[in-house]
């Protein structure tokens, strides 16, 4: 079956079955390899994506239910134009192994567009569902407030 | 296998009907349980008219793929509180975004956090086919550990709340190893009003993940009323209906004695 559908910005079309997951549509078929595999049962995030701006598990939605522009990671910046979150995991060198962290950053940032000022509970219930088996927890409720506070213009 | 997402319930219902297929909305049970892969998926989220909220002289309609998130962003009375509270407790705000309040109710688990806080609203499962359309209430739907009352053919497309005394408040509460992204080990539902002279003159109690269907613990609602809060006492006669069992989660022991505490916990929580 032939899909059309838009990927940070830019138009793709694939002729993949309606069942086959967003996750492996954007890593095998479009080669859009920052999204990651965690687990395939929607238990860690690590596969975190955006549908209209709504943080998703790609590894659940079948190319048939996309609905709406697709963000991932490579979406968010580039290595010469980081976001305001991408700079605020290099300033706190928040990664680890670093294998969950475009997830979390990508559940991060749709935190941070309904809400520029998080509280610790908001942020721990904002990102609970996003797994770092590093324990990096703590660093990305640090890089996320300084991403919130340069957002706000501080 | 075909994947079939159509605009209208009728073009739902018609290809039911003549196709062995299952029933699929924000996926967040399904895909992670699917295993081998099914002959055809009919995806219901697409649906007009199947998400949202309405209120008219009937009281409440829940459109069948109406998500979590819909349910925490809805503007409703606060006899829905513990509701809203349940929806925060399903998976991480990534399920609650694609996970359906009816998808919770059809994947039919023990621990399910929808139910208990449904079951003392009163809530009603309106069901269609292409034969027409039934309702019953949601303590008929379920019928044992992942059993509905769901037919061949069947579809739910909403879920149906009466309307409430304006005085009515709600809490949830559930009792998980951790905080966040937890199966519940006991889980309490309350909706409670009160009377000018702060006695509870109110109360739909339920308890989920301690039978094998969430239930109503009638007793105790009778027993409440009439009760100030700082008198409650929960007796083993008001949890009668429940049959906990002994699981990686906790003891049957454990869970019956938490949730005595749990009621009280939660029927405070709805009093503030």
């Amino acid at each position: 079956m032939a899909y059309s559908l838009i990927v940070n910005g830019q138009r793709f079309d694939v002729d993949l079955p309606g069942e086959v997951p967003l996750l492996w549509v954007l890593r095998d078929e479009l080669g859009l390899s920052g999204t990651k595999y965690g687990c395939g049962v929607s238990a860690c995030g690590a596969c975190t994506v955006h549908m209209d701006g709504e943080a998703v598990r790609s590894c659940q939605v079948a190319l048939e239910d996309v609905a709406g522009e697709v963000t991932t990671i490579e979406g968010v910046g580039t290595p010469d134009a980081l976001d305001v979150l991408q700079k605020a995991w290099v300033a706190h060198q928040v990664a680890q192994c670093g294998y969950c962290q475009s997830g979390q950053i990508m559940q991060a940032a749709a935190l941070l567009a309904g809400n520029n000022a998080p509280s610790d509970a908001e942020i721990d219930e904002a990102m609970n569902g996003n797994l770092c088996r590093c324990g990096t927890y703590g660093r990305i409720r640090a890089a996320i407030k300084t991403a919130a506070a340069e957002m706000r213009g501080e | 296998m075909t994947y079939f997402a159509p605009d209208t319930l009728d073009d739902a219902l018609a290809h039911l009907d003549t196709t062995g297929m299952s029933i699929v909305a924000g996926g967040t049970d399904f895909f992670p349980a699917m295993g081998v892969a099914p002959q055809a998926i009919l995806d219901v989220s697409r649906i007009k008219g199947l998400r949202g909220i309405t209120l008219d002289n009937a009281g409440w309609r829940m459109g069948a793929a109406t998500t979590w998130t819909d349910v925490i962003n809805a503007d409703l009375p606060a006899a829905f509180d513990g509701l809203k509270q349940a929806a925060r407790e399903v998976g991480s705000q990534q399920i609650q975004n694609t996970g359906t309040i009816a998808g919770n109710l059809v994947n039919a688990s023990p621990a399910a956090d929808g139910v208990p806080p449904l079951l003392t609203l009163d809530a009603q499962v309106e069901v269609a086919s292409a034969r027409g359309v039934r309702v019953m209430p949601l303590s008929e739907f379920i019928t044992g550990v992942r059993q509905t009352a769901l037919r061949a053919g069947e579809i739910v497309t909403a879920i149906l709340i009466p309307p409430l005394p304006d005085h009515v408040r709600a809490a949830f509460s559930k009792l998980g190893s951790r905080k966040y992204l937890v199966i519940s080990t006991a889980m309490v539902a309350a909706v409670i009003g009160y009377d000018a002279q702060g006695r509870i003159d109110h109360a739909r109690m339920a308890v989920g993940a301690c039978s094998p269907v969430a239930q109503r613990l009638s007793a105790l609602e009778a027993d409440l009323i009439g009760t100030a809060p700082e008198n409650i006492l929960v007796n083993a006669t008001h949890l009668t209906p429940l049959a906990p069992i002994n699981d990686v989660r906790g003891s049957s022991e454990y869970r019956l004695d938490a949730v005595a505490e749990l009621i009280r916990r939660t029927i405070t929580g709805a009093s503030t």
